[in-house]
Formats: structure tokens, sequence, C-alpha cells
């Protein structure tokens, strides 16, 4: 294939059309200004397309246990598996990165074998955005052009940074435009903001509902000064914020979550709707990837492997967080695994795991922000994968595709209570140092940007009497690891900061299932010590040596 | 008449998208950078491509040129012995200090590609525009923003 095929990005929601030209050697981007929802523009993310196609780490044959191994003797072991087992004992789990035909298929894949376990494994925050408000109106692209009132929940520019283009456009369009800003760490987005309300760590749903409050004073069951006091936000603020919000300005309400900054997914995402309904503005959810969220919730899961119920697992797309045992050892307690995957997993993974084209090899309608997008591959299926549909139809012949059920809408008064009860079970943490994660277009894959550093705050490195590209060590309950110091005033002090797209840094994040049957991954307490690294030897050392 | 890649500071949201297009183009190679300018505030360094490039000046072997045509100030890298010389003369510290394959990093404004710089084209919010000297009067770009008030300008 030679020339330059166009698609759209796949790395979020926003729907950027770009062009992968294949000179015969090498593939590079191509920028297509009449690109409609892009204009040609594109993320660090959007940019990697072509180096993400042939990147050092894909995988191009079957592993068993971390070994090389071929597709012949993978399917003839799996499926010898697969027929050992009572139904019941299998669980089939979905991630991001399938297209919607792929995920009807392993739905379709679970009820074929007779399985109730089909499981939801895309537990990243922002998939919590499934979770609707009843009578909340998506926002469109025209709407957000238009907008005097702009009201973001953490950090969207780095979510979809294109998007941010229409947005800044319209701050500055208008001398009466407002852009408020509600996160637990300033962002370079903060900096756009003309309210910007810092909170605790977490509670950005605290900080909503008390905006709710004031938006609708007849609204029942909010005590928007407890709220508030939850969240550590300034009440003058959000009255600021009231204000901006209720001033009846064409505008919308854009939400991001984050991993390891959200405590309560589910209530952020329906507390920032509710902020919007309150407002008579549109929504919009920022996030990566979305995939229904199935019958079968992630602690469910956990808790059936626990008791031993589950013997094989299917685990199809992204890998987090199955390939993380120090995040759910759970799994190792499975007998035989099969999972797919698109690179070389960061450690050997038990059983099997199988390599798999990625989305830029893929034909599909999927959908954005904006509406239905068309993507069409770039590149041919990338030498010894196969496609998932190949891949189930291997185990399950003939196989069709099954419905997957999104939940229902919730009213207004449910939110409320659901506010109230997970108020009523958060108390501040003491801890002396929590970590929160960051999200950072430009880490992808490490092409860019290691990730290999942490953000603190002037007065932390003061105290620990650390500068600029000096080393230091991070434990939390789930992992630990050395990271480079940036000190900025982006983060609060206590606050430590780091990227999310690197293995091991999503690694220090330790999962946290609720009572509502949430997986959250939320800020963590951390050990933070001085490290005996250092960034360059000192000079007499050097002169020593 | 010259090109030039011009910054709109206010748009600028310090998403690295300029320098992941040109890394993505020149095999890793940043040759555009960043800086940061306040803890919200990032300005992307491109070359000013200046008419009178001390770079070329400080270059012992010639291999940067100013090409009197198109203003682009071009670097043979296969004649780069990866001295560092241009990157020190550089008032505006635009070149990165690393050398990527033994030679420095030096924007050639994409003239590879008709439409233009790469990073200009991917910028997420705009923020980098490539202008005539003459489209730059004209358009007055900063001033119609940062100018008007003190609310319009960041922090
Ligand atoms: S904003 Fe989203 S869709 Fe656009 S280039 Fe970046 S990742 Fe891709």
């Amino acid at each position: 294939m030679i020339g330059a095929r166009r698609t759209t990005c796949t790395f979020c929601l926003n729907g950027c059309e770009s062009a992968v030209v294949f000179d015969g050697y090498q593939y590079r981007m191509e920028y297509v200004e009449d690109g409609k929802v892009n204009l040609g523009r594109l993320c660090p993310r959007g940019n990697s397309a072509n180096l993400i196609i042939d990147h050092p780490s894909r995988l191009s044959y079957p592993l068993l246990d971390g070994r090389e191994t071929n597709w012949s003797s993978a399917l003839e072991q799996a499926k010898g598996w697969l027929a050992s087992m009572v139904p019941e004992q299998v669980a089939v789990a979905y991630s991001r990165g399938l297209t919607d035909r792929e995920l009807g298929l392993v739905a379709g894949f679970a009820k074929a074998i007779g399985t109730k376990n089909l499981v939801c494994g895309h537990i990243e925050p922002e998939n919590s955005f499934n979770y609707k408000a009843e009578g909340v109106k998506p926002a469109t692209l025209d709407q957000i052009r238009g907008a005097k009132a702009m009201l973001l929940v953490g950090d969207v520019f780095m979510t979809s940074p294109v998007a941010a283009g229409p947005m800044i456009d319209a701050r500055y369009a208008d001398a009466d435009s407002r852009l408020v800003v509600i996160d637990s760490i300033r962002t370079r987005q903060s900096g756009f903001a003309h309210v910007f309300i810092q909170v605790q760590p977490g509670t950005e749903p605290f900080a909503l509902m008390a905006l709710a409050g004031m938006l609708d004073r007849k609204l029942k069951g909010i005590d928007v000064d407890r709220m508030a006091r939850l969240a550590g936000a300034d009440k003058a603020k959000l009255e600021a914020a009231a204000k901006v919000m209720g001033s009846g300005a064409a505008g919308f309400v854009g939400s991001a979550m984050h991993l390891g900054r959200v405590r309560y997914p589910v209530l952020h995402s329906l507390a920032s709707q509710l902020v919007a309904q309150k407002a008579g503005m549109s929504f919009v959810g920022f996030g990566e990837g979305r995939v229904p969220i199935g019958p079968t919730s992630f602690p469910r899961l956990c808790q059936a492997v626990e008791a031993g119920s589950i013997r094989m697992l299917f685990w199809f797309g992204g890998l987090y967080p199955y390939s993380y045992p120090e995040l759910v050892p759970e799994f190792g307690r499975i007998e035989h695994r099969v999972a797919t995957s698109i690179f070389l997993p960061g450690s050997a993974l038990p059983g099997y795991v199988l390599p798999v084209p990625s989305e830029l090899e893929k034909e599909t309608v999927g959908h954005s922000y904006w509406g239905q997008v068309d993507r069409s591959p770039v590149a041919t299926v990338y030498s010894g994968a196969r496609d998932v549909s190949w891949i189930i139809e291997q185990f399950a012949p003939g196989v069709g595709p099954a419905a997957l059920d999104e939940p229902a809408a919730s009213e207004p008064n449910d939110i409320v209570s659901r506010a109230a009860e997970t108020a009523a079970g958060y108390s501040t943490p003491e801890a002396e140092w929590t970590l929160v994660g960051e999200k950072r277009a430009v880490g992808i894959k490490g092409i860019y940007d290691a990730e290999d550093w942490v953000n603190m705050s002037p007065a932390d490195a003061a105290r620990l009497e650390l500068c600029d590209e000096s080393y230091v060590r991070v434990d939390s309950d789930a992992s630990g690891d050395e990271f480079r110091v940036h000190v900025t005033d982006l983060v609060p002090a206590g606050v430590l900061a780091i990227g999310v797209n690197r293995h091991s840094n999503r690694a220090m994040f330790p999962l946290k299932t609720g009572r509502l049957e949430e997986t959250a991954i939320p800020p963590t307490p951390v050990n933070v010590a001085k490290s005996a690294r250092l960034a360059k030897p000192a000079p007499e050392a050097k002169a020593e040596a | 008449m010259a090109k030039r890649i011009v910054l709109r500071l206010d748009h600028c949201i310090g998403c690295r998208a300029c320098e992941a297009a040109c890394m993505s183009r020149f095999k890793k190679e940043a040759r555009i950078r960043y800086g940061e300018v306040s803890a919200t505030v990032f300005v992307p360094l491109a070359c000013r491509h200046c008419d009178e490039p001390l770079c070329a000046a400080a270059c012992p072997f010639d291999v940067i040129r100013r090409d009197e045509e198109t203003g682009i100030v071009r670097q043979s890298s296969f004649h780069c012995v990866g001295c560092r010389s241009c990157v020190m003369a550089c008032p505006f510290g635009v070149m990165d200090t690393k050398l990527r394959r033994c030679v420095s990093q030096k924007c050639s404004l994409c003239s590879d590609r008709a439409e233009g710089p790469r990073c200009v084209a991917t910028c997420p919010t705009g923020a980098l525009q490539f202008l005539e000297d003459r489209e730059l009067e004209e358009t007055r770009l900063g001033v119609s923003v940062t100018g008007k008030s003190a609310h319009w300008r960041r922090p």
C-alpha cells in the first residue's frame, strides 16, 4: 500500500480527521485541512498514529506464559481448556480498543458458551460517563463555538486538546464570556479560567453538588455548606461560578475524569450532568474511549474469582488492569487465561496473549462527542496479528453479535441521595502525601515523554531539600518507583502528580471497589523519601572517581 | 516574501503537539522546543529563521546557511559534526542541546511539505501560525487579545 489514507483518530472521542502516508518505506502523518471537526489539527496522540503502526513493541506472535509460541498450538490448547470447563466457570471481559461489531461479538461469544459472566474491563473513571442523568442534552460543536459560559471539570484540554481550540476561541470571542474550571490541581487549562475552584483531590462531585444546590435553591437534600466544606472549595468562588452558570447565557458543561484523580466516578459523572441540567446547558463527557457497562461489574468478577468460582478468563481489548498483577492479585488464582493485545505486555503474563490489530488497522463506524464517525484502516493488519472476530470464530464457530445494555438514566433526586450517601462515607484523608494522576497529552507509549517525573510544590521541595531534576522515591500500597522532580506550583503542598500513560505509573494507584459496585482508581496516600540517586554526579564525586 | 512561525501565546495550552508533530516526522528530532513562562503558561520555541542568523555565523564548517530567496536558515545535517556551536550561539535557545544521530536539530520550516510546517498544521488551538511579515502586521496578532483589557490576559 503506497499513498495517503484518510482516517479518524482513535485516541480520544473528538474524532479528528487525519491521513497516514506510506511512502514504501515508512509511515508519516498528514494533516487534512478540510477535516470538519479539527481543520487538520492533531494533538500529540493523534500525531503518533504512524509511530504506533510499526512501534517496536508491537506483538506479532502469540505468547504463552510470556514466551513466544504459534497460533495453531495456542488455539488448540486454549480450546481444550474451554472444553474442560463448566460454562459458569468461564468469564469473558472486554475493554477499550474494540469496534462496535467486535464488542457485539464478544457479548455473543459469552452467550454462545453459556456464561453469564460478561464483564466490562474498562474500569477507567471516564467510562462512568455511561451513567446518564435524565434530560441532559449532549453539546454540539456549534454550541461549544458559541458558548458564553463554560464549566470544565477536570483537565478537558489534555484529554482532547483539539477540542480546546473552539473553547479558547469562544473564551476570547467576547469580553463577557466566562470560563469556570473545577479541579484538584492547577493545570494549564486552569490558566485560562476566570474562576478556578480548587478542591481536595477526588472531591469534585461535592463541589458540583454545592454548585447545583446554589443554582436551584428548591432542590431538596443538598447541604451546600457541607458539600463545599467536604470539597475544601472556596464558597465565594462557588458563588461566582453559580452566577456565571446561572446567568442564562448560552453555554455547556464539560467534564473529564483522570485515573488517580477521581474518588467517585459515577457521582462525578452524574453531578456534572446535574449542574448542566440546572444551568439549562448541554453536556459533554470527555474521554478517550467508551465501552458499554455490561451485565457484570468488575468488583463482582473479582469476588467470584476470589471465591474460586471462575477458572478461565477471556480478556479482549486494552490490558489495563489485566496486566497489573499488583493491582488485581485475584487474577493470579485463575487457572487458564486468554487475552488479546496490540503490544507486548509490560510483564510476562500467565496464559496466552494473542496479537490483534490496532484500531488503526480496522474498519469501523464509531462515535465521537459530536456524532458518528467513519474510520477506515490506514495500514494492513500487523504481521502475525488476527482480528478479534476471527479469534472468537475459532472458539465458537458461527457466533453472532449480541446486545449490551446501558444503565438507566438517573433522576435529580437519585443523584442527590447518592451524593448524600457518598458524603456520609467520606472523611478528609490525613495522609502526609497524596499522589494524583495527571493527564499528559504527550505521554503515549513513551514516544515523546517517558513520564518518569513527578510534579512537586515548591514548599515540599524546600522541605525535602530537593530541586528540579533531583530524584525522589515514591511508594504507594501497590507499587513504588523513583521519579525526577519537577518543582512547580501547579500542585498544592502535600500533593504529587504523575502522568498516567506509563505502565509503571498506573501500577502506583490501587483499585478501590465501593459499596455501589463501582470501581474507582482514587488519589492514593504515598510515602515519599529523598532518593540517593542524583541527577548528575556532583563535581567532587566525579573528580574522586 | 519570507514566512515565519509566529505564536499567539494566549492560545497555547502546552499540549506539546508541535513537538510531537516534529518528532513524528523527523525521527524523534525535536526541532521545535518548549519552555515554561509560568506554571500555567507554556511557550513553544520555534526557530526564527533570523535575517542574520548567529547559528550560521558560529558554525565552524559553514553547514548552516541562509537561503536568501526563501529566507530559510537551513542546515546540511550530512556535514554537521555535532560541535553544538550553533546551539550555544542561538540567542533564543531554540536548538536542543541534545544531539540526535550525532548532529544538532535544526528547523527547516518543513520545506519538504508544500503546505508549510507540520507544527503549525497540527497546533490544536491555532496558537502557532505561519505568516508573512506583511500578514503579521495586518493581523496584529497578540495585540487583539492581550491588549484589550486586563481580564483578557492569562495569569
Ligand atoms: S484530540 Fe483526540 S481525536 Fe484529536 S488528535 Fe488528539 S487524541 Fe486524536
